[in-house]
């Protein structure tokens, strides 16, 4: 069953998917993780409270957000094409990708860095942080381990919707599922991409979730009650 | 020039309003206070009373709606933005949840606040390993605070209040999450702290112990407003206010409910005279008995100082006899509250 073809195939889907998601990730992230931060500063509770700022980003987000992949990819086709020559193949979804991940990434770096103690924050506020060296120093380090996961999350949503992106001109495992499989009613090729793509977000999960726990020191074993109970 | 006394925060008509929803409210109100340059200066009141408004007040954390606030000749509200991050740094602050940054050790945490002021890496180490030694966590330099308990994550906050060289320290409920022994030792640091390095202290509690035990002057605050204010022995022998008492003698305030139609009268123990078995006497000199409704005392500064609520005998002319004794003794006591 797994013949030189399938092989082939699985080589040219898997490197193109892993392309696409990780440039589109990568390209999210610049956009949205200072989104996110500015989305997190300005807000009521925020250090630099902005409340114009804060409705106009967050209503463009919200917007974003709201729309389904598939059509925003289509809508966009003008713009993908201006940015990068053509409206199909990997390099062009990764500018929908980007446009439908990135508000996603900026409402997730949002949510992380709310969550960082706002005690620790007055306390370095108190000792004369400036706001720049409270993001820098206290907001992305406290928040790192919860962002590590955040940026699992996130690769995973954009592989999902790159997977999408095969429907209309995409490339990748998706497309190769709905080309040969669907199309073609090779059903085996299907299974088998779905199964890559599984295996694929399973990988992704658990590095972020290792690599979150490894980063968070917070969680270091019972030393801290082990202390207290002895006193 | 040493022996005159200097204010190093001088707080005048401070008030706070915030605005809420519909309306508003006033956290402060009218605050006048001054706190000696060298002292352990505290500032009690029940829950909403307004004082960890107050004491945000003091390095602009919250900025005062009217009234000025001027730390070490500096009216912080006048200052650009760059001049009160530098101002700040001269205030150290610790909380009662000690807030340290939990991704770093107690040795960074330290080095936190000398990154900000820009001190170089190797001198900042250098320094907050001394810090961490000087509040005795030297062998925990490379501890997360996830594996210190609270005293020590209070003690690792106190180096890093203490790191730039702070001429105030505030304390905003420093020893509310600890348990008694341990708060014991915190206040035992923090006088430490005080005598050997000069550090102004102001300390924000509700709990009476924590005044009691290391502070000289105390301001009391209800209501969003100083109600009293002085010499911690002095505010503690004669409480003048309801919400003084109350702060002082929680035990002694509700007893008022019982009081059953007859006289009854509160003594104040100043701690010159507690040594002498005051009411055995009375009562022996007067031949009647009397109800003791409530007692309390304290040991302020060394000195023994409480209240009793007695309940008087009703024959008017022995309970006479009784406040004459009381007077000759020179007892001071109020009546039938």
């Amino acid at each position: 069953m797994i013949d030189s073809k399938m092989l082939s195939l699985i080589g040219t889907g898997l490197s193109e998917s892993l392309y696409m998601t990780f440039f589109a990730t990568l390209f999210s992230y610049i956009i949205g993780l200072p989104a996110g931060l500015i989305l997190a500063i300005s807000s009521r509770e925020g250090i630099r409270p902005n409340r114009g700022v804060n409705l106009t980003l967050g209503g463009i987000v919200n917007f974003l957000r709201s729309v389904p992949f598939i059509i925003l990819a289509v809508a966009i086709i003008p713009f993908t094409r201006f940015v990068t020559g053509t409206s199909i193949g990997s390099t062009a979804t990764i500018v929908p990708l980007v446009v439908a991940s990135a508000p996603l990434v900026a409402r997730s770096v949002e949510s992380s860095v709310k969550g960082v103690d706002s005690g620790v924050v007055e306390a370095a506020r108190s000792m004369g942080a400036s706001t720049w060296q409270i993001i820098r120093k206290v907001l992305l380090p406290e928040a790192l381990p919860s962002l590590i996961s955040g940026v699992a999350s996130a690769t995973i949503t954009t592989l999902g919707f790159s997977a999408m992106a095969g429907a209309f001109g995409g490339s990748g495992l998706g497309a190769i599922a709905i080309n040969y499989g669907y199309y073609r009613g090779q059903a085996n090729i299907m299974y088998v991409m779905v199964v890559l793509l599984v295996l694929l977000v399973q990988i992704i999960q658990k590095i972020g979730e290792r690599l979150s726990v490894k980063l968070d020191k917070t969680i270091r074993g019972g030393a801290a009650s082990e202390e207290t109970n002895s006193r | 020039m040493s022996d005159q006394i200097k204010n190093i925060i001088e707080i005048d008509g401070l008030r706070k309003v915030y605005a809420d929803g519909n309306g508003t409210v006033t956290a402060l109100d009218g605050i006048s206070l001054s706190v000696r340059e060298g002292e352990i200066f505290g500032i009690i009141g029940l829950s909403g009373a307004g004082k960890s408004t107050l004491v945000r007040c003091i390095n602009l954390l919250e900025v005062p709606t009217e009234g000025s606030v001027v730390v070490d000749g500096k009216n912080l509200a006048k200052l650009g933005e760059g001049e009160l991050l530098g101002a700040r740094r001269k205030i150290g602050m610790i909380f009662q949840h000690f807030n340290l940054l939990q991704q770093r050790t107690a040795l960074e945490n330290v080095c936190f606040p000398l990154e900000i002021a820009g001190v170089k890496k190797e001198e900042a180490r250098k320094r907050a390993g001394k810090l961490l030694e000087t509040v005795g966590l030297g062998d925990r330099a490379d501890a997360y605070p996830s594996q210190l308990s609270g005293g020590m994550q209070q003690r690792v906050a106190i180096a890093r209040a203490l790191a730039n060289e702070p001429k105030v320290l505030l304390c905003d409920e420093a020893t509310s999450a600890l348990d008694p022994k341990t708060t014991l030792q915190i206040l035992e640091l923090l006088q430490e702290i005080n005598r050997e390095l000069g550090v102004t202290i102001v300390v924000i509690t509700h709990e009476m112990k924590v005044i009691e035990r290391i502070c000289s002057r105390v301001a009391i605050l209800a209501d969003s407003k100083v109600v009293e204010s002085g010499e911690v022995s002095e505010v503690f022998r004669h409480p003048k206010t309801s919400a003084a008492r109350q702060l002082i003698f929680p035990q002694g305030e509700k007893t008022e409910t019982f009081r059953g139609g007859k006289r009854t009268l509160r003594l104040a123990f100043d701690g010159t005279s507690t040594d002498k078995p005051i009411v055995a006497n009375m009562v022996l000199a007067c031949g009647e008995a009397v109800s003791i409704l409530a007692a309390d005392t304290k040991l302020i500064e060394g000195k023994t100082v409480g209240q009793m609520i007695l309940q008087l005998p009703e024959n008017e002319a022995v309970a006479e006899r009784m406040l004459a004794y009381l007077d000759q003794e020179k007892i001071s006591y109020t009546e039938g509250e």
